[in-house]
């Protein structure tokens, strides 16, 4: 089983690494792999060379001196943690991945003549290219400045990964078998619980014995108070797995993180060792898996709920309505309302609070008001690229979509019409909740006047510059279909991250060119009234720059019109 | 003529070089028809339907939907059309209703209300109304398909498998429904591989084979055609003669 497992693995890469290199001859996913391996090497290998050279020149290496200070203490607090984890593995419904599978692995390996732990064995092994993968992303993030020491840290966190896949599968195992009627095997499900519970509590009692006495007098007492109660007695024994896994991470020498190695390894082979034994809860569990898996599938195919929108399309209208009506419906049935009315209300009781505290909670109003600032921002810049009910999202509908008779023109700016909507309003909610609280942001110092219309001038702008950006995708979409990730699709690989990249970049520019003339006419207008007016002088400066972007937009769904009329329903990508 | 092909071919651009789906295809359905359209797989069937229903540009040639073409002047032949594909596409976030009022929106369906009652109850929808196309059967999701396309007054139908998934009941009310709106005056094309449904319900059959047209006529036409007659008196004989595939 274990020369087939290999097999299915190394065929299974070959073939998809064969597809991303033969797709690599049209050009679209050629600039994304140059893109992409440009951003992986600017992010982290040329990192890693300008540290090298720092430390060269003499320069001090921050992260090593930090990694220096914590090699101490972290250990038992990342050991801490993974108790932690552990327990609550118990409690909350994890799940490893590793007895998830799919529909070819159920229907090939689950009647043929192979042992349930020869099974369990080839999901290990199966998993091994993610999890190889995992530690070397890990590794590279490390804060170090030498690769050795990176793909030191990789090996350590390929270990950790593997110990933590393998345990959750064990727990998935057992709580199957704590379901079972047979009271032998529920005994022997309730071991590896009480040995776990026994742990948690003495190290618990341990930590209460060093807390308890006398007040936290800072970060520094407080780490040196959990170094003391989990490196002595009990406590020590207890914790030592976890403790084992997380060693060879904070390893100085090569001694110590051969033997922090050897000791992980121990770990992880005890791990396999209880799931392969615990193996006959497998078709079980497998069987629970499935159902969940299917059940995930079906709600990914389908998240929406047929519940009432209260509204109703009237039979007779423009056509731009009705694709704000169905882009309203699909997102009033996407979106919990019930969960929606609690975060409101949440935002504004904080809101209420923050705005009503007295002088001993400025900091919180100042740290609400920034918050508002940023989502504001955020809403404003960034979100249209996020909320994608359009024809980013109808293209997988574009087949009937182009069997109704509408113009062109008509349902691109449909298309538009609901996400800047609901962006607006969103912004716009933000941003009164930010002018509110401004009093205490960054912008305290700033005069009411001048916060006042500002605000009033970037509320003109906003619908402006969301519509604008939801022309810029839309436009992507219909011109580059085969660029735009369909519905909920994310593909994978250098390539397609390499292509998300230069979606952003030519988005972002075709922006700022854009927003050129009406910016240009909005300073005119605020030179020519600021001598008379003075802060107000926004508003008007804002209403310029807000129609000129506005007829702009106006234009460009006309002269789109023809692009999607010439959008072939063969040019959009399907998934892998 | 309701509907009318005049020279279409639609190619394909693949990473091997440009292949061509349908190649010079002309023919005409007349109000009141109703023409089969049959061939192996990858004859250019759907093809040929998609392009018709607007939903690939044809590379060459002309498709006029009563006289409207469906490149230079595609609302209003739009308009005039209704495709019932054979993978049942539906809006997943809206209902059997609110499908049919987005048609009848669109459409500009006067009755709206009358017509969608009755079509529901025809269909053997009625009860479904409120569901979402996830909580539907395949064979539900395309009689949905199906009451979109009927909900309005189409002058040419174009049916691709409209069968498939269907049970008995469905099948059989399906040929009625087909054999009633032709007798109401509309054109109809439908692509089968049912050859025995393509004989029950057509008048006239056209068969494609890698692209091309290679027969178009009535059963008796085809019957009595001199390279024919040997082949025997029924659609799946003449069928495997014609395509040679027959042994």
């Amino acid at each position: 089983m274990i020369a087939a497992s290999l097999y299915i693995v190394v065929c299974s890469a070959r073939n998809r690494l064969r597809l991303r290199l033969r797709r690599l001859r049209e050009p679209r996913y050629l600039l994304g792999a140059i893109a992409g391996a440009a951003y992986l090497y600017f992010s982290f290998f040329a990192r890693l060379r300008t540290a090298r050279t720092g430390r060269r020149r003499g320069a001090a290496a921050a992260p090593i001196a930090l990694a220096s200070a914590m090699r101490a203490g972290a250990p038992g607090l990342v050991g801490l943690a993974l108790l932690a984890v552990a327990a609550l593995a118990w409690i909350l419904p994890f799940e490893s991945g590793l007895l998830a599978f799919s529909e070819a692995e159920t229907q090939f390996l689950f009647p043929a003549p192979v042992t349930r732990r020869a099974l369990l064995l080839y999901r290990m092994i199966r998993s091994q290219i993610g999890l190889l993968f995992g530690g070397a992303i890990l590794g590279i993030a490390m804060p170090s400045a030498s690769g050795y020491a990176r793909l030191r840290a990789a090996v350590a966190m390929w270990l950790l990964l593997s110990a933590g896949k393998v345990y959750f599968t064990g727990v998935s195992l057992a709580r199957t078998r704590l379901a079972s009627r047979d009271a032998r095997s529920r005994r022997a499900a309730w071991l590896p619980l009480a040995v776990l519970s026994a742990a948690a509590v003495i190290v618990g009692a341990s930590l209460s014995r060093a807390f308890i006495p006398a007040p936290i007098a800072s970060i520094a007492d407080a780490l040196d108070r959990i170094a003391a109660a989990t490196s002595g007695g009990a406590a020590r024994v207890a914790l030592w797995p976890f403790v084992a896994l997380a060693r060879p991470i904070f390893a100085a020498g090569v001694r110590e993180y051969l033997a922090g190695l050897a000791a992980s390894s121990v770990v992880l082979a005890a791990a396999v060792a209880w799931v392969l034994q615990t193996d006959a809860a497998l078709e079980d569990a497998a069987a629970a898996a499935a159902e969940r898996r299917a059940a995930d599938l079906a709600s990914q195919a389908s998240p929406y709920r047929a519940s009432r929108t209260g509204l109703t399309l009237a039979l007779f209208g423009r056509a731009e309505a009705v694709f704000a009506w169905k882009a309203a419906t699909q997102t009033l049935r996407s979106v919990d309302r019930r969960n929606m009315v609690r975060i409101a209300a949440i935002v504004v009781a904080l809101t209420a609070a923050a705005t009503s505290a007295g002088r001993g909670a400025s900091g919180v109003r100042a740290v609400a008001g920034t918050f508002a600032l940023v989502t504001t921002a955020f809403l404003i810049l960034m979100a249209p690229q996020v909320l994608r009910v359009d024809m980013r999202e109808d293209l997988r509908h574009l087949e009937v979509l182009k069997t109704w008779p509408v113009r062109a023109p008509a349902v691109v700016r449909g298309e538009l019409v609901w996400p800047g909507v609901v962006l607006t309003a969103a912004a716009w909610t933000s941003l009164v909740l930010a002018e509110i609280l401004a009093g205490t942001s960054a912008f305290a110092r700033v005069r009411l006047a001048w916060r006042l219309s500002g605000g009033a001038a970037i509320a003109i702008v906003t619908p402006a510059l969301v519509f604008a950006q939801l022309t810029i995708h839309n436009a992507a979409a219909l011109l580059f279909p085969a660029w735009v990730p369909l519905g909920r699709q994310r593909p994978r690989g250098l390539d397609a991250m390499g292509q998300r990249l230069i979606m952003l970049g030519a988005t972002w520019l075709l922006l700022i060119v854009s927003v050129i003339p009406g910016a240009l006419a909005g300073a005119i207008v605020w030179f020519a009234l600021r001598v008379f007016v003075g802060a107000a002088a926004l508003v008007p400066a804002a209403l310029a720059c807000a129609s000129i972007v506005g007829v702009e937009v106006l234009v460009a769904t006309e002269a789109l019109g023809p692009a999607y009329e010439r959008l072939d329903v063969t040019a959009v990508e399907r998934a892998e | 003529m309701a509907l009318a092909i005049d020279h279409f071919s639609r190619a394909y651009q693949a990473t091997s070089g440009t292949f061509t789906a349908v190649d010079d295809l002309s023919f005409v359905v007349a109000a009141g028809e109703i023409v089969g359209l049959i061939g192996p797989n990858g004859a250019g069937k759907t093809t040929t339907l998609r392009s018709i229903a607007g939903i690939l540009r044809p590379t060459s040639g002309v498709v006029r939907i009563d006289g409207h073409d469906i490149v230079a002047d595609p609302i209003e032949a739009k308009r005039r059309l209704a495709f019932m594909p054979d993978e049942p596409h539906l809006f997943e976030y809206l209902t059997v209703a609110e499908h049919l009022r987005l048609v009848a929106r669109l459409y500009g369906v006067d009755d709206f209300d009358r017509r969608a009652a009755a079509l529901l109850d025809e269909l053997e929808l009625a009860g479904k109304e409120r569901s979402l196309p996830g909580e539907l059967s395949r064979g539900m999701r395309q009689k949905v398909v199906i009451a979109c396309g009927l909900v309005r007054e189409a002058t040419t139908l174009l049916f691709d498998e409209p069968l498939t998934g269907l049970d008995p009941v469905g099948i059989r009310r399906m040929r009625n429904t087909i054999a009633a709106r032709a007798q109401q005056g509309a054109a109809i094309l439908l692509s089968s591989h049912l050859l025995h449904l393509v004989e029950e319900v057509c008048s006239r059959v056209i068969i494609m084979d890698r692209g091309r047209k290679i027969a178009d006529g009535t059963f008796e036409e085809l019957a009595t055609r001199a390279d024919l007659a040997a082949a025997g008196s029924s659609l799946e004989q003449i069928f495997f003669r014609v395509t040679g595939h027959g042994a």
